[in-house]
């Protein structure tokens, strides 16, 4: 994992200082709220509908046992003992006091943590494939550049006061698991002809009320000449990008405004006229970041092991957990254990404080101290020996984290809606548990087999709800909540916005009109298909036709 | 300076954030910020109004609250009229906190922001 340079603790802890100060004046007077609110904003630091919350960074969704169990002394004693993983990788505190948030910030410093750039109008977290570097279909760990571009892009002053904020996602695997056409700019790494690997540039994706999947800017750019070209592009958006309509100032906007075409011609010009500057980052500083985040040294052990066969014959709970939360590792007798965060009555994402300790050990004790957040708000431990992966699982069902249900009906990305988020216009975690409920069997759900269902609780999609192979999008409509459906949405290299089934439901059709669609998924689909194959063969009607009786 | 108006029907309360702690406060009759909503003071009386306004801007400026602004309540139920403030009345509606919203009213009942100051 990286570690922290004497740059950047300096850096942080002066950071932490400086906020302190500036709750001293703010609680004084000599600070208005006006002015206060942007300095917050960039320490994390939002007021939401109850309260206020703090959003700490995780860079690439990777941590360590001990942040974990930093994460949950924090939940603990500042907050109320839980704490919320996001579909940026990140985790937020639902309930902190403003009085509280400098020793916050002082004991995330303590374990190289902080709420730095999850905020405000600036380059965020680099979010990436949570199974990075144990991936069977993996070209390369995509990390050590996720950390080069926190480097370049941490406080860049340049780049500090963009027309609106900026997300950038990368995969090192054929298969994107982090969403990358549904960010500002997306990164694949690539092999050429020549049999380099260097990265696809996609850029202008987004959600939010403009939903917009990335297209490919450029086909190949050597990693050495990757920041320099980043730089272009974040230049030609700074300098053309709306300032003055919040609602078009993301670079999807531009990209669309200006032409594809265009819009690579003016990078294009501004990177040969960079050039010169040699920014371009040298080998030796390549080579130092990665060595961070060189393989685990990994045991010699055979593929197959006879304690976790016998396990899975005569434990059919553990059978049924391994079977949707295993995934195949790139190392023989090594597998990728996906931990649910998305138990039966709870809220997609949250994690209890005893939760994150017990994480925390299982990571130290079985998975080289190093765990994974992912964009689908659930955990990774990424290199785990079969063999010692049904004692693993022991321990996950006593801390009641042993749901078996990755990638299936109810493993919902959901966002905190109008329980907690001020700008929601109607709730979505109940939706999220009413649909859990309804398909809680665990049969049930295998039956139904790959299903993305994505709520957002307003029109700024933090759920993703437009690629989300079901997408809900929470509504109020006359004083009441409403919800609008979309179908055929895929945040994969497949990527495709869902569109709208027709008018909204209630809470209570909504649930049904849910079941009804996925009975007729079920009646119609071909062998091996997923609803999303069968959605894409029949089209919308049918599902219209169940939706509203029309058929 | 103010970004308090009023443009609401029927009575009106007065909501905020509190500064220090962030918790979601109502004016009262005696003029302090109180986190239960059955003690924030209900009113369609214009002068009152205007008085409950100055109260808000004043707050703000002595830093003990944070973005005050009216809300509708319906006049039948006594509760907020659009749900989003119901929400904000009554806490989540899903609460995994270790207390809880509601445990935590339970148990050290309503909190007051602010001096008595008798009708302004
Ligand atoms: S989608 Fe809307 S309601 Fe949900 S977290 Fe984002 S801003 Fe809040």
């Amino acid at each position: 994992m990286y570690r922290y340079d004497e740059f950047d603790h300096t850096f942080v802890r002066a950071r932490s200082q400086q906020f302190k100060r500036q709750v001293e004046r703010r609680l004084d007077g000599s600070l208005s709220e006006e002015q206060f609110r942007p300095l917050r904003l960039m320490n994390g630091l939002y007021l939401q509908l109850h309260a206020y919350m703090l959003r700490v960074a995780i860079p690439y969704g990777t941590f360590s046992g001990k942040q974990m169990r930093q994460l949950a002394m924090i939940a603990d004693k500042y907050d109320r003992g839980y704490g919320h993983f996001t579909t940026r990788q990140n985790i937020q505190y639902n309930w902190p006091d403003l009085v509280d948030v400098p020793a916050i910030l002082e004991d995330l410093a303590d374990v190289e943590m902080h709420a730095i750039q999850t905020s405000g109008n600036c380059i965020r977290n680099t979010t990436s494939d949570p199974w990075a570097g144990a991936a069977i279909d993996e070209i390369e760990d995509p990390r050590p550049i996720a950390e080069l571009i926190r480097q370049w892009s941490s406080l860049h002053p340049e780049f500090t006061y963009l027309p609106r904020k900026f997300k950038i996602a990368i995969t090192g695997a054929s298969n994107d698991r982090a969403a990358i056409r549904a960010h500002d700019i997306g990164l694949q790494i690539v092999q050429n002809d020549a049999g380099e690997n260097g990265l696809q540039v996609y850029v202008g994706g987004g959600l939010g009320r403009t939903p917009i999947i990335g297209n490919v800017l450029r086909e190949f750019i050597s990693r050495h000449e990757l920041l320099p070209y980043l730089e272009a592009i974040m230049r030609v958006y700074n300098r053309y990008g709306r300032r003055d309509n919040k609602y078009k100032a993301r670079i999807k906007i531009l990209v669309q405004e200006t032409g594809l075409e265009k819009f690579r011609d003016e990078v294009e010009a501004e990177y040969a006229q960079l050039e010169p500057l040699d920014i371009a980052v040298p080998q030796e500083e390549l080579n130092r970041i990665a060595d961070y985040f060189s393989a685990p040294d990994y045991d010699d052990v055979s593929s197959s092991d006879e304690g976790y066969d016998k396990a899975v014959i005569l434990h059919s709970d553990f059978a049924g957990w391994v079977r949707s939360n295993l995934s195949e590792h790139k190392i023989s007798g090594y597998t990728i254990v996906n931990i649910s965060l998305k138990p039966l009555k709870g809220a997609p994402g949250d994690i209890s404080a005893d939760q994150m300790r017990v994480v925390a050990d299982l990571a130290q004790e079985y998975s080289f101290d190093e765990i994974r957040a992912t964009h689908e708000q659930n955990l990774v431990l990424a290199n785990v020996k079969k063999s010692d992966v049904y004692a693993l699982y022991q321990k996950l069902v006593v801390a009641e984290l042993a749901t078996g249900n990755i990638g299936l009906i109810s493993d919902i990305i959901c966002c905190p809606g109008m329980d907690y988020c001020a700008l929601a216009t109607a709730r979505s975690i109940p939706v999220g548990q009413a649909i859990s409920e309804r398909f809680s069997d665990p049969e049930r759900q295998r039956v139904i087999g790959e299903m993305k269902i994505k709520i957002s609780g307003c029109i700024n999609a933090c759920g993703h709800h437009h690629i989300g192979h079901i997408g809900i999008l929470g509504l109020e409509k006359a004083g009441v909540e409403t919800y609008q459906v979309k179908l055929g949405g895929d945040a994969t290299s497949t990527a495709e916005v869902g569109k709208v089934t027709g008018k909204g439901f209630s809470f209570d059709e909504l649930i049904d009109a849910i079941e009804r669609m996925i009975d007729l998924y079920l009646r119609e689909r071909d062998t091996g298909e997923r609803f999303l194959d069968t959605y894409r063969r029949i089209g919308m009607e049918p599902f219209k036709g169940v939706l509203y009786g029309t058929d | 300076m103010s970004t308090l108006k009023h443009k609401g029907k029927g009575p009106q309360a007065l909501t905020a954030n509190g500064l220090r702690t962030g918790p979601v406060v109502y004016l009262s009759a005696d003029y302090t910020w109180n986190t239960a909503f059955e003690n924030a003071m209900l009113t369609e009386d214009p002068l009152v109004i205007a008085r409950m306004s100055e109260a808000g801007d004043r707050d703000e400026e002595e830093n003990l609250i944070v973005g005050p602004y009216f809300i509708d309540v319906d006049a039948e139920t006594h509760l907020p009229a659009r749900y989003r403030e119901r929400f904000r009345a009554q806490g989540p509606s899903y609460d995994p906190g270790k207390p809880t919203y509601a445990e935590l009213l339970m148990k050290d009942g309503a909190q007051v922001i602010g001096q008595q100051r008798e009708g302004n």
